[in-house]
């Protein structure tokens, strides 16, 4: 039932230490959320999670096995698919063609797609039919052609999502998915997120600063503050526990 | 997504409001639209290009054409070859190399010492020759493979000069002395200017259309991905160093023909020729003049590489200052390279056509997907 | 004979220095990989030959004309060329210095034709013992040259207000510009800079290479190689890496064959960049997002 978990994960940065034993572990199927003040250390954590940083000491495990040896490129292939906190896509291209590289998993062999074999033909007429699709589910199929860095930044982030979907994952990380983001854009995204998670099974991971995303859509809730875990619960036992809110002090909505 | 599909879904899922088949329809329709329209437009593409080859290729039946044309034509033949290898580093993948003299150097030798020991024939050679230039090509990404920028250029500058020391120093390559080439002959006939044209022509209309589907395939957009943003590409599952060497080598490959062409065109290789520098920035003036990321730009700035000087042959000084010239001209006034500058009419009005056919789109709900993720989820 | 080599070695390598100094003086301003860099200098040579044969000038008196000379055609470049580029990427920058280095080249040929040149010294080149090593006159003056301009750029970055200008644009030019720095006029300062060092590079190899317009072509590649091995940020570390080339080439040179001189440099390049992408004294990335 463990989907994708850490324990013991210890990062430091020259003499700063960014995260100090930290632990978490989240359920299949479920959305979970990662909170805490800034500089608590929860992009480094996230960082560590999606392998595009090692940690001094912990590790990584993916339903149970340790994947502290993979590479970030590899996550895909396990099914696990990050995005980032600004937003990082490919700016001059089109927002199909960032959808496209999403899904490079499923793109198949490289060599056939060089030479342009039959099996890759139809196998490149699938990944466009899939990119689509993608894009249909996050209501982009009136943008696929537009360069994305003359997007609204609303849709930016959805392009940035749907990139993240493209490869069929089955675990998503989300690094503060609504961070810049209007309160129309929000609440899109929000029942984006949870679409995702209900209709297509999808497990969710998402770091956040924006409680009311937090608290509505979250099955449980890690926070960590000093690169340390806080406190753990259900949005509920987290809205009460003094700690958290002592952490935050004032932080919160 | 054709309606058939959809009934395969297991009723109507909770969350997602049913939407009416018409709005569906409608926006498959249009969907079907602006593929169809893409599609004629790559239509339009692939028939200027079959285009410009067939009357590359019927050109020395014109009256006006003479003979020695075919070998001027030739060289720009070689030198587009060229500039195609270093567009798949440069312009696909963002590595930026000032060192493709270098894999000219390989194709070109590979094919002289295959010639003057083996006597072999030309079609061999060439293959010999982008077999050379991809391995050493391979190597280099490897070696290469943490570098970026600028480091990058520097790096590839020094490979250039290393392979220059090595064909000055190295007793089989002799040096500036040389080696004649016995006359080039493909499949057994021997080439004169002309037939040397139609072989140029033919492996360049080969890898043209390599390259065409090698920028449109799931590799070509793995380059790109590598180019704008490593993070992304990789957190996309774009594997840095396959794609990285992948590049570098089909890159190396390219030039490498452009060598054994170019040693057969001159008969003759020697380190004066290839041991400097000025193929490989001549390589790189005419990809970013070209325009490093378009299909046609090698064609554009190899035949601006190669023609200036043949102009202004007696002021071969001159030569340097206009090409130099230009190039800063073009990167003042048209840093995409003079083919964005051609192709922006063209692309302004496919866009408009694209946005004639998207504006009526209405929205549709989110159809259900899940029973199209075959990871077995409901 | 050891001694010797490491010398000549050492002599060479502060003519390099001044090179790789350039080289990474303009990168850290302004982003640039100068590639005309040893043309200045190349250019800086022939005027000082002019001068010299047929303005009849002082050796002195023409170095010292040929360095004003460089440095306005450093500010010229700057103004005409780059200024207008001046926010592109670094692909850009690198390839309009690649038009330069094109036209300084065709100018070069045109104006004074394309064979070598010898370039007189203006002292006894017969050699002199130091230290039990026989050291050649022209080696010694070299590297007095090298250092003392090396002081005079210390003295400049340490004291003077435009040299600590200069190191707060390359430390942050947004801060700078924030704090009433003219960048642009310290943009223009550091193509001027490069032209100072380019023309005394020039004129102190001439004698040794001969003056032509290929003359500092492989300079300028060990300048790069010297550059990189400070990370293309280090002025000291470019200094030690030219220093370095010098003698590991001319040590190959000696014991190992003339042929292995010129091929020390490339050969240290890939290598290192392949085991240390960021350079020997670079700044080390951690690779976190």
């Amino acid at each position: 039932m463990t989907h994708i978990s850490c324990q013991g994960v210890t990062v430091k940065f020259g003499g700063i230490i960014a995260c100090s034993e930290l632990a978490l572990s989240v359920a299949e199927g479920k959305i979970y959320g990662l909170i805490g003040p800034n500089g608590a250390g929860k992009t480094t954590l996230f960082n560590v999670l999606s392998r595009f940083q090692n940690c001094d000491s912990g590790s990584v495990y993916f339903r149970g096995d340790c994947i502290d040896c993979k590479r970030p490129h590899d996550m895909v292939r396990l099914g696990i698919s990050r995005t980032f906190q600004n937003i990082n896509l490919f700016s001059a291209q089109s927002t199909l063609e960032n959808i496209l590289v999403g899904a490079h998993r499923l793109a198949g062999n490289p060599f056939a797609n060089m030479f342009a074999l039959p099996s890759a033909r139809k196998n490149q007429r699938m990944l466009l039919a899939r990119a689509h699709e993608v894009a249909e589910l996050l209501r982009l199929e009136n943008h696929l052609e537009v360069p994305v860095r003359n997007l609204p930044y609303g849709h930016q982030k959805r392009v940035e999502l749907a990139r993240a979907l493209a490869s069929e994952p089955e675990v998503i990380l989300l690094d503060e998915p609504v961070a810049g983001c209007n309160s129309q854009e929000v609440e899109e995204l929000k029942d984006f997120v949870r679409v995702i998670n209900k209709e297509l099974g999808i497990t969710v991971l998402l770091v956040e600063h924006d409680m009311s995303m937090v608290m509505e859509i979250c099955d449980y809730i890690y926070v960590i503050n000093f690169g340390a875990n806080l406190a753990e619960g259900t949005p509920a036992e987290i809205r009460k526990n003094p700690k958290v809110i002592a952490a935050y002090l004032g932080e919160e909505e | 997504m054709s309606e058939s599909r959809r009934l395969g879904v297991r009723g109507p899922l909770p969350g997602v409001p049913q939407s009416g088949t018409a709005s569906v329809r409608d926006a498959e329709r249009k969907r079907a639209a602006i593929a169809s329209l893409q599609a004629g437009f790559r239509r339009q593409n692939i028939f200027l290009v079959a285009s410009l080859f067939l009357t590359a290729a019927l050109a020395p039946a014109l009256p006006f054409v003479e003979d020695w044309m075919s070998m001027q034509a030739s060289l720009v033949i070689i030198y587009i070859l060229a500039a195609q290898g270093v567009s798949i580093l440069t312009g696909q993948t963002g590595l930026v190399t000032v060192g493709h003299g270098g894999f000219l150097a390989i194709g070109a030798y590979t094919s002289a010492l295959l010639a003057k020991y083996f006597a072999v024939d030309l079609s061999l050679s060439i293959v010999a020759g982008a077999v050379m230039a991809g391995l050493i090509g391979c190597l280099l990404g490897l070696i290469f493979l943490r570098l970026a920028g600028a480091f990058m250029a520097i790096g590839t500058l020094g490979f250039a000069f290393f392979i220059g020391t090595i064909v000055n120093n190295v007793p089989i390559f002799e040096g500036r002395d040389g080696i004649q080439m016995p006359h080039s002959r493909i499949f057994g006939m021997l080439l004169g200017d002309t037939g040397f044209y139609y072989v140029a022509l033919a492996v360049l209309a080969l890898t043209t259309a390599f390259v065409y589907i090698l920028l449109r395939s799931p590799v070509g957009r793995a380059f790109r991905a590598l180019r704008d943003s490593e993070k992304a590409a990789e957190s996309s599952g774009v594997n840095r160093l396959f794609y990285r060497t992948l590049a570098f080598t089909t890159s190396a490959a390219l030039t490498g023909i452009a060598g054994v062409l170019n040693a057969n065109i001159t008969g003759y290789v020697s380190a004066e020729t290839y041991g400097d520098i000025w193929y490989s920035v001549d390589f790189l003036v005419a990809t970013v003049v070209g325009g490093s990321s378009a299909l046609m730009g090698p064609f554009v700035g190899g035949a601006f590489i190669v023609m200036v000087p043949f102009y202004l042959e007696q002021l071969a000084d001159f030569a340097f200052i206009l090409k130099g010239v230009v190039l800063i001209l073009v990167l003042q006034f048209a840093p995409a390279g003079v083919c964005d500058v051609i192709a922006k009419p063209f692309r302004d009005l496919r866009r408009k056509q694209l946005q004639r056919i998207q504006d009526d789109v209405e929205k549709t709900s989110p159809p259900a997907l899940a029973a199209l993720f075959s990871r077995g989820r409901q | 004979m050891f001694g010797q080599q490491v010398v000549s070695g050492l002599a060479a390598g502060s003519l390099y220095a001044l090179t790789a100094v350039a080289v990474v003086v303009v990168f850290r301003n302004t982003r640039t990989i100068n590639l005309a860099q040893g043309d200045i200098g190349m250019i800086g040579a022939f005027l000082a030959l002019l001068f010299i044969k047929h303005w009849q000038m002082n050796y002195y008196a023409a170095m010292a004309l040929a360095v004003v000379a460089c440095m306005a055609l450093g500010v010229l470049i700057e103004r005409t060329v780059m200024r207008r580029i001046a926010n592109a990427d670094w692909l850009t920058l690198f390839t309009a210095t690649l038009g330069v280095f094109y036209i300084l080249h065709g100018v070069a040929g045109w104006v004074w034709g394309r064979d070598t040149k010898a370039f007189p010294v203006p002292f006894d080149p017969t050699p002199v013992e130091i230290l039990g090593t026989v050291v050649s006159f022209g080696h010694l003056t070299n590297m007095v040259w090298a250092a003392v301009i090396g002081l005079l750029l210390f003295m400049f970055f340490r004291y003077t207000k435009q040299g600590i200008a200069m190191r707060a644009v390359t430390d942050d030019p947004e801060t700078a510009r924030l704090m009433g720095i003219p960048v642009p006029s310290i943009v223009t300062l550091t193509w001027a800079m490069a032209g100072f060092l380019a023309a005394f590079a020039g004129i102190l190899i001439a004698p040794i290479v001969y003056v032509s317009p290929q003359m500092m072509d492989e300079i300028l590649i060990k300048g790069y190689v010297a550059a990189v091995f400070g990370g293309l940020y280090s002025i000291p570390g470019a200094i030690l890496g030219a220093l370095m080339i010098g003698v590991a080439e001319n040590l190959a040179g000696g014991y190992l064959g003339s042929q292995f001189k010129t091929a020390t440099a490339f050969v240290l390049i890939v290598a290192l960049l392949a085991i240390r992408p960021q350079g020997l004294l670079g700044v080390q990335t951690r690779r976190v997002i």
